[in-house]
């Protein structure tokens, strides 16, 4: 038995002598699995250890060059030329066939896309939406809207909806006096509802003012004789036929869902259409929001 | 086998640079072809969108405002579609930005409109209540240079081959057949407008700087 071999044999006792003390000092529980196992586990490390690392001191101390040298030299250091270790030489071959596998199919098909990853969440997010909010309650449909509001309305319409003193439309009333004259004056073909085109001067002078007086009042009172004119396509009531024409006494949902798909430009300037930023849960929110503005 | 190999260092520098190089090829380079060209429909600014875009790098409105919607659903949902790289195809610099202070205006064509701009350039608490934007009220006298913006289409149109069309000519008989052009397109963003020294100076022929940079912000979509 050699010097090195008596050594190896010491430390590894030394080890496990180490690993017996620091279990009895500390009261270790060896009826628990675990803690067996942890202790067999210190011990094996240690004897593997030892062995391994006198194995290869051996084989340091006493191996001799084997193979035949290479022709180069460099600065007298050479070369053998052994051949490869098989694990090393089959890794390698592993390696090839998966770059293969990268460039004809890993790579260009199931390559990580930023878009794809993204599509994914959308569209998860989007039925997570839709199913949690089928059949909302009021008070959600009224949160989300004033949300929505804030966010894509609010820059033209004012936090309040009051329209930021007449640079957009004033959601707290239907309609100012102003608006429905310049209609009444240009007509309208912007909203694309069925009934198609207003045609400009339905109505002139004080008809007009009439009309427009009636309409920016609420409805209310009175009929002027010249609503007449109003009347066979906005209905005697003004509520648009069930959705033939624009209403003009509320913000019912028709009248939000063809503004927003459709946008406008009116005597107070140009609003956008909306129709890619809005989806059909959002809109009805919104238009529960609009609609408690006006109250 | 290759032992004549480490006798050559060059070579086989050469050689472990074009293996290492091959991978990076393959997957660099047709997705920058395909990236670079210009999405379908796109086409170069017209001078008065060069204009304003001249206007938005002046008053560096870059250090503020982004242009750029990543493909986040928080984003896409406040502006829009995420941007794609073929957009930028005639963006000479692009302005994509690195710092919101304010939002994102890649899109803001969309959802904005010109009589918004006059209202917001004036005064942004006016429309934007607690806004720290400071107004821009120069814009609305100082006039938009016109002609630079000729030169620099006519610049890109012979240097990059910007499909701007054979009237775009580096004379100043093709300028003066083209500016009625910029003078149409600037009355129709005036005509939007509710001031009426900017609608008078545009019926002059002086475009303000602020309908400049209008054109270019509506063309943003």
């Amino acid at each position: 038995m050699s010097a090195l071999m008596i050594k190896g044999l010491l430390f590894a006792a030394a080890l496990i002598g180490a690993t017996i003390y620091v279990v009895e000092s500390m009261n270790i529980d060896l009826s628990d699995p675990i803690n067996m196992i942890t202790i067999i586990g210190a011990v094996a490390i240690a004897v593997i250890t030892v062995s391994v690392a006198v194995k290869y001191i051996n084989q340091m101390k006493t191996d001799t060059a084997s193979g035949e040298l290479a022709d180069e030299n460099w600065d007298g250091i050479g070369e053998y030329k052994n051949e490869l270790p098989g694990g090393w030489a089959y890794s390698f071959l592993g390696t090839m066939i998966w770059a293969m596998w990268y460039m004809i199919s890993g790579y260009p098909v199931n390559a990580f896309s930023q878009i794809g990853q993204y599509n994914e969440e959308v569209k998860a997010y989007n039925a997570k939406f839709e199913a949690v909010h089928k059949n909302a309650d009021a008070a959600t449909l009224q949160q989300m809207g004033e949300s929505i509001f804030l966010v894509q309305c609010a820059p033209c319409h004012g936090a309040t909806g009051d329209g930021l003193s007449g640079k957009a439309h004033d959601f707290t009333s239907r309609m100012s006096k102003a608006q429905i004259l310049d209609v009444i004056k240009n007509g309208s073909n912007q909203l694309g509802y069925p009934m198609g085109a207003m045609p400009p001067m339905m109505a002139q002078g004080a008809d007009a003012e009439a009309i427009a007086t009636y309409i920016a009042g609420g409805m209310k009172g009175e009929q002027p004789a010249s609503f007449a004119a109003c009347a066979s396509c906005h209905g005697a009531d003004g509520k648009g036929m069930a959705g033939m024409s624009p209403n003009l006494a509320a913000y019912d949902a028709t009248l939000i869902d063809h503004t927003l798909q459709n946008g406008k430009k009116g005597s107070l300037g140009k609003m956008p259409s909306f129709k890619t930023m809005i989806t059909p849960v959002q809109e009805k929110a919104l238009t529960v929001y609009i609609q408690s503005l006006a109250n | 086998m290759f032992h004549w190999l480490e006798k050559n260092p060059f070579f086989f520098a050469v050689g472990v640079f074009i293996v290492i190089a091959f991978a990076g090829l393959i997957e660099i380079l047709p997705n920058f072809a395909e990236a670079s060209r210009p999405v379908v429909g796109l086409k170069p600014y017209t001078v008065l969108e060069l204009a304003g875009k001249e206007v938005y790098k002046k008053d560096n409105c870059l250090s503020c405002h982004s242009q750029l919607i990543r493909p986040f659903k928080a984003e896409t949902d406040r502006y829009g579609q995420y941007s794609l790289s073929g957009e930028y195809a005639y963006d000479r610099p692009f302005l994509w930005g690195s710092k919101r202070t304010g939002p994102d205006l890649h899109r803001v064509g969309n959802y904005r409109t010109t009589d918004w701009h006059e209202n917001h350039m004036w005064e942004p608490t006016d429309v934007v209540p607690g806004s720290i934007m400071p107004a821009y009220k120069h814009q609305f006298t100082n006039v938009a240079d016109i002609e630079t913006a000729y030169a620099e289409a006519v610049t890109v149109k012979n240097v990059f081959a910007t499909p701007y069309g054979d009237e775009f000519q580096a004379t100043k008989a093709a300028w003066e057949a083209h500016k009625p052009k910029v003078l149409a397109d600037a009355q129709k963003i005036a005509a939007d407008m509710k001031n009426k020294d900017i609608k008078e100076a545009v019926a002059a022929g002086n475009i303000p700087e602020v309908v400049a940079l209008i054109a270019y912000l509506n063309r943003l979509k």
